[in-house]
C-alpha cells in the first residue's frame, strides 16, 4: 500500500513542473517518508491548479489526531481526487471554499452532474453554502438523492442565510424525533411557500423522477 | 432494598394505568358552566393592570422552591441550550469580518481547545475559556465565508465533536469532526 502510494506520489511529483519548498507546517508535524509523500501530492495539486491549503489541512488533521502515515497520505490522496472532481464540475474559477464544499457534497453522495447543475443555477453567487448544506443534510440522515434534489430545487430562490436556516430547521426537527425525509419535506414546503407568498412566485417542488441509485 | 428492586418497583408503579372517573368531564364542564361570564375589560384597563403593584403571597417553602426552579431552569437552559442556540456556533452571514462563537458543555474538563481547519489543527492555537465553573467553554473566532471542520480537544487527549453542529462526513481518521458553514451572500 505504502509503496504504491509512494510510486504514485513520486510520479505526480515528477509531473509537477515546479515543485516548491516543503511546507514548514508539514515539516514540523509529519515524519519522513510520509512528509515527502504528502509534499509530492501538494506539488502535483499546485501543478493541476487545485488549492493546496485544504490538502495541508487534511494532513495536519491526521497528524494532530496521531493517525498513521499511511492513513494520512491516503486521506490527502482521496481529498486530492475529490477536489479535482469538484473543480471539474464547478469550473476553474471556483474558489477554494466552493471546492471544499463541493468535495464534501461529493463525499455525501452527490454526483459531479449535480454540482454542475448547482453551479448553473447559482451562476451569480457562490455555491459554497448550498453545497455545504447538501452535505450537512446527508449527515443528519437525509438520503443523498433527496438532499440533492432539495438543494437544487431551491437553489435559485434562497440566499445563504435562508439556506443555513433551512438546514438548521431540518436538523432541529430531526433532533426532536422527526424522520429526516419528513423534516426535509416539511421545511422544503415551508420554504417554497414562504417564497411564493413573499415574491408572488409559483412554488417550486423538488425535481421528480429517478436520480442516482 | 437494592437499587434495582427500587427502580423496578418505581417502574411498575408508573406503569399502572391512571383510573379516571368517566363522569369527570361532565362534572368539570357543569362547574365551568355555573361560573359567571366575565365581562370584557376595556383595553386601557388591561394595559394599566401592568402598572399596578400586586402582592405575591408565598410560604417560605414555596419561595425556596420557586427560587430553586428558576436557578435550575437557568442552569439547565444554559447547559442544554447554549450548544444549540444560534450562537453556538453562530453561522454568521455576510459581514466584513464574521465572528463565530463556539460553545460546548464539558463538565469536569481542565482544558478545552478548539481545533480545526481554521487554525492548522493546532491544539495550542485556540484555547477555549471556561465560563464560571459550570463546564461551559467558549471562544470566538473570525472566519471568512466557507465550510470548516473542527473538533474540541479535551485535556489534550480526548477529541469531542460538537453535539450542536452538523457532523462532517469526512471521517478519515476515526475521530469525527463537526462542521460550521459561514455564509457569504
Amino acid at each position: 500500500m505504502r509503496s504504491t502510494l509512494a510510486i504514485l506520489a513520486l510520479g505526480l511529483g515528477v509531473a509537477a513542473p515546479a515543485a516548491t519548498a516543503q511546507d514548514p507546517r508539514l515539516a514540523a508535524r509529519l515524519l519522513e517518508p510520509d512528509r515527502a509523500l504528502v509534499q509530492a501530492l501538494l506539488d502535483s495539486a499546485r501543478a493541476a491548479g487545485l488549492p493546496v491549503e485544504p490538502l495541508v489541512d487534511r494532513a495536519l488533521e491526521g497528524a494532530s489526531k496521531r493517525a498513521t502515515g499511511d492513513r494520512i497520505v491516503a486521506a490527502v490522496r482521496r481529498y486530492w481526487d475529490e477536489l479535482a472532481l469538484a473543480r471539474d464540475a464547478l469550473g476553474t474559477r471556483a474558489s477554494t471554499a466552493e471546492l471544499t464544499a463541493g468535495a464534501s457534497a461529493l463525499r455525501a453522495g452527490a454526483g459531479p452532474d449535480d454540482l454542475r447543475q448547482l453551479r448553473e443555477l447559482r451562476a451569480a453567487q457562490p455555491v459554497t453554502v448550498a453545497a455545504a448544506v447538501l452535505a450537512d443534510l446527508v449527515a443528519v440522515g437525509v438520503p443523498a438523492d433527496s438532499a440533492t434534489a432539495a438543494v437544487l430545487s431551491v437553489a435559485t430562490m434562497v440566499d445563504d442565510a435562508e439556506f443555513l436556516a433551512f438546514r438548521r430547521n431540518v436538523e432541529r426537527d430531526v433532533a426532536l424525533g422527526a424522520s429526516p425525509i419528513a423534516a426535509l419535506g416539511v421545511r422544503l414546503s415551508g420554504l417554497a411557500g414562504l417564497r411564493a407568498t413573499t415574491e408572488s412566485a409559483p412554488s417550486t417542488s423538488p425535481p421528480s423522477g429517478p436520480r442516482k441509485p | 432494598m437494592r437499587e434495582d428492586e427500587l427502580i423496578e418497583r418505581a417502574v411498575a408503579l408508573l406503569r399502572e394505568p391512571v383510573r379516571v372517573d368517566p363522569a369527570l368531564d361532565a362534572r368539570v364542564m357543569a362547574e365551568i358552566a355555573r361560573l359567571p361570564v366575565p365581562r370584557p375589560e376595556p383595553a386601557w384597563r388591561s394595559a394599566a393592570g401592568w402598572l399596578v403593584r400586586r402582592p405575591l403571597h408565598l410560604t417560605p417553602l414555596s419561595a425556596l422552591a420557586a427560587a430553586a426552579a428558576i436557578a435550575l431552569t437557568t442552569l439547565v437552559g444554559r447547559a442544554w441550550l447554549a450548544p444549540v442556540a444560534p450562537v453556538a456556533p453562530v453561522e454568521a452571514v455576510a459581514s466584513a469580518a464574521p465572528v463565530v462563537q463556539f460553545v460546548v458543555v464539558i463538565p469536569g474538563a481542565h482544558a478545552v481547545s478548539l481545533v480545526g481547519d481554521f487554525n492548522d489543527w493546532d491544539a495550542s492555537a485556540t484555547p477555549m475559556a471556561p465560563r464560571d465553573a459550570d463546564g461551559i467553554w467558549s471562544v470566538t473566532v473570525p472566519l471568512a465565508p466557507g465550510r470548516y471542520q473542527y473538533s474540541f480537544l479535551v485535556d489534550g487527549v480526548t477529541w469531542v465533536a460538537d453535539p450542536a453542529a452538523p457532523r462532517a462526513l469526512e471521517d478519515d481518521f476515526g475521530r469525527p469532526n463537526s462542521v460550521v458553514t459561514v455564509g457569504g451572500s
